[in-house]
């Protein structure tokens, strides 16, 4: 590590209602990276995406994107929430949702539907751009809320387990378009998800935070690098042996920790 | 006379924190009516001095109240509004659980009666003081049945909604398990609605009481609202405010008391508080 | 469909018999026609009254509107300051909780007790009328609007900060909107409470209107007149309301699945 990591945590520790969450925690994101957080509940690894994002304040330590401390929220910084529905507002239209935050930016209003349009157009929704979230299905409602985020192009995404409350075959087409969408808009992406096979499927590296940390026992556990060449695929990529050997590696870490 | 020891403890800085908390939390809401009342004392004072017949300083008011309360006067005229008020309610809530019962396990007849229901529930309770003036004079029937009727239609709307609503997984469980009629009403349907049906109660006295202090505002020259009237028809300003604070008084006990029953069944029930 | 048409005229059909109850009870004088008059007479008041053949007197009209626009001057009144003041008070956590309790006092207390009050400083007139009913209707509408700007979804917040949103600029994209379902129940609720001290206040400030014309009928033991106003005051009662239920769906269609 150089150090000139574009977002960069240094002993990183935060502490909430009087106990410690994460214990200090030091790494660094490069430009372009996708990066999977996992690990069991409590372990901190949603508290420390919303302290990269400046939705929570560190307790010690420093988080720097691009140099500079994060001390508040900024619109480079993109955050998907878990629980979409409450994250969209639900009197708009999913096109009035896109538009949200292109009005938070000063867009002029004449500007604004090309790009709506365009980022509509890319997770899938053109056809649905009039309708409320009220008459969406789980999937859309996310991909309204991913779709939002893109039209702030961000430097850095934050996605808390955004495919959590969705069904198994949704997310597999989700993480898909996901991909897709990251390589082709060269994103930087932070993802957290309590499924191994989802951070292993779709990140470069795989971050492992473990719950209780003390003595001798910090958060950051593991971080393996996941060496397995893009364009990935469900069948194919998921029968790989490196895809085995890390899922393997993981998930005898996670049992560990499991006691 | 026994003796107080008072153990002084040194509290450490968090504990401290606490306290004062503890403190703000209490007095807070005193605060702001505290300054308004303050505010107004001062007011009034000046206004009393100059002669003004409408406005009083609250001091003067309790002081009237306090006599009131002397030559029960007080005790009389609230006694006869929260009596009058409790009979109605007991005669509305009665028929409209009864209905409501009725029509929320029968969709046949909830259908069929929606339309006269929907035409005779607007009608404004007031509208109907001159009636019952007309057929049982001033008294206590007069605004019973005011209130009876004041306090059906919620009651009957609340409870055939709460009865419509009982769990449709809990009444598939009923039809699994086997229960006959009889034990699904007792067992599953009854005790789901009590929730509800303590909210709609809670509802019902809210409404009994301001209908009944209406009426005696409007026509019936017994209880609070008519001992209000009296007074600003005497020009005596600080026994009308006196009674005006009294009667919100008395409301916002009786309303946080019944709020307080609802949330202990709500919990004793398991249903969200 | 044929269900559905058969439980249209199913409902009919009981409001129907309820009015056959009503002209037997009344015309065989079950009841005393001092109190219940028949339906006959009830409408043949109302057509008087209504100056709906020509050649009635049309009071009841005159009546009609000066209780409507009492109550509807007074509900737009409550409506707009209830709701400025209320959005002043909700939006910000700290002056809500000096606030919050002295607002949770006022709410069980009935509007026309603050008739005798308003008659002492402003005597007898319209004036005083509208200015109780204002005053009473303002506050489901003042405590509906707190109530929703305080219950803003903390994730909407958070989308807001991560926008960088200006205040301002969330207050008029996020919590109005937010309130809006609030407010649109505050301001029925409302509209219920003009009707009601309009027509109390017309009893007590002898104002001219519908509250005063049925008293007066009561009095001079002219029922048909009285059931006539009653039936005026349903109708009102049930317009408003109809009216209202339906701005309020318009408004808030986003609601439906």
């Amino acid at each position: 590590m150089d150090g000139t990591g574009f977002l960069r945590f240094d002993d990183v520790s935060i502490c909430l209602g009087g106990r410690e969450i994460l214990s200090p925690t030091s790494f660094e994101v490069a430009r372009g990276e996708f990066v999977c957080i996992v690990g069991p509940s409590g372990c901190g690894k949603t508290t420390l995406l919303r302290a990269a994002s400046g939705l929570v304040k560190a307790s010690a330590g420093a988080i720097l994107r691009s140099g500079k401390p994060v001390a508040e929220p900024s619109r480079e910084v993109a955050f998907v929430f878990q629980d979409y529905g409450r994250a969209l507002l639900p009197w708009r239209s999913v096109a009035g949702n896109v538009s949200l935050a292109l009005e938070a930016a000063g867009i002029v209003t004449a500007d604004r539907p090309p790009r709506i349009d365009d980022v509509l157009g890319k997770v899938g929704l053109a056809k649905h751009a009039h309708k409320f979230p009220a008459q969406l299905s789980g999937g859309m409602q996310q991909r309204a809320q991913i779709a939002r985020c893109l039209a702030q192009k961000p430097e850095l995404m934050m996605m808390d387990e955004p495919f959590g409350a969705l069904d198994a075959l949704t997310r597999q087409g989700l993480q898909d378009e996901l991909s897709r969408l990251v390589r082709d808009d060269g994103l930087t992406v932070l993802f957290v998800t309590h499924d191994l096979e989802e951070a292993i499927y779709l990140g470069d590296r795989v971050i492992a935070l473990q719950a209780n940390p003390g003595p001798g026992r910090p958060s950051l556990a593991r971080m393996i690098d996941v060496r397995i060449e893009r364009p990935r695929d469900q069948l194919t990529t998921k029968e790989h042996p490196e895809f085995l050997r890390l899922r393997r590696e993981l998930f005898a870490f996670i049992e560990q920790g499991h006691d | 006379m026994t003796e107080h020891v008072v153990v002084v403890r040194a509290a450490a800085p968090p504990e401290a924190r606490r306290r004062t908390h503890g403190w703000l939390a209490l007095l807070r809401p005193w605060a702001f009516p505290f300054v308004l009342l303050g505010l107004y004392e001062a007011y009034a004072r000046r206004a009393a001095a100059l002669g003004s017949e409408a406005l009083a300083p609250p001091s003067a008011a309790l002081k009237a109240l306090a006599t009131a309360a002397a030559d029960g006067s007080l005790w009389q005229a609230t006694g006869f509004t929260l009596g009058t008020a409790a009979i109605g309610l007991l005669l509305g809530a009665v028929l409209g659980v009864s209905l409501g019962i009725a029509l929320g396990l029968s969709r046949r007849a909830a259908r069929l009666s929606l339309l006269s229901i929907e035409v005779l529930r607007p009608v404004p309770s007031v509208a109907l003081i001159p009636l019952a003036m007309l057929m049982f004079g001033f008294g206590v029937r007069m605004e019973l049945a005011i209130v009876a009727f004041a306090t059906f239609w919620p009651m009957l709307i609340l409870v055939q909604s709460a009865v419509q609503q009982v769990e449709p997984r809990l009444l598939e469980v009923s039809r699994v398990l086997g229960l006959s009629a009889r034990q699904r009403a007792w067992k599953i349907v009854l005790p789901a609605v009590v929730p509800r049906l303590f909210v709609a109660l809670r509802l019902g006295v809210a409404v009994a009481l301001v209908v009944a202090v209406t009426v005696e505002i409007a026509a019936n020259p017994n209880g609070m609202g008519y001992a209000m009237m009296i007074a600003q028809q005497s020009f005596d300003p600080a026994l009308m405010l006196g009674w005006l604070g009294w009667i919100g008084g008395v409301g916002f006990v009786i309303n946080a008391a019944m709020l307080r029953l609802q949330r202990a069944v709500a919990r004793r029930m398991g249903a969200a508080p | 469909m044929n269900e559905r048409l058969g439980d249209w005229l199913g409902s009919v059909g009981v409001l129907a018999a309820l009015v056959a109850m009503w002209w037997v009870a009344s015309s065989a004088g079950w009841v005393s026609r001092v109190f219940l008059p028949t339906p006959q007479a009830t409408l043949a008041s109302l057509a008087e009254g209504l100056n709906l053949g020509g050649g009635g007197n049309g009071e009841l009209l005159s009546f009609t509107l000066a209780t409507v626009s009492r109550m509807l001057l007074g509900w737009l009144l409550a409506s707009l300051f209830g709701v400025l003041l209320g959005a002043a008070i909700g939006v910000s956590p700290g002056v809500r909780a000096w606030v919050q309790p002295t607002l949770e006092f006022i709410r069980p207390l009935p509007a026309s007790a603050l008739l005798p009050l308003a008659i002492s400083i402003f005597g007898l007139n319209p004036a005083m009328v509208l200015f109780v009913v204002a005053f009473g209707a303002m506050w489901p509408v003042l405590l509906a609007t707190v109530h929703g700007f305080a219950a803003v979804e903390p994730r909407l917040s958070e989308v807001a900060r991560c926008l960088q949103m200006p205040r301002a600029a969330f207050v008029w994209k996020i919590g109005l909107p937010n309130a809006m379902p609030d407010i649109l129940a505050g301001m029925r609720l409302s509209m219920t409470i003009s009707l009601i001290v309009a027509v109390v206040g017309e009893m007590i400030a002898s104002q001219s209107g519908l509250g005063q014309a049925i008293l007066l009928a009561a009095r001079a033991f002219r029922a048909s007149e009285l059931f006539a106003g009653i039936v005026l005051l349903g109708l009102i009662g049930f317009t408003s309301n109809a009216l209202l239920s339906i701005a309020e769906k318009k408004l808030l269609r986003w609601q439906q699945p």
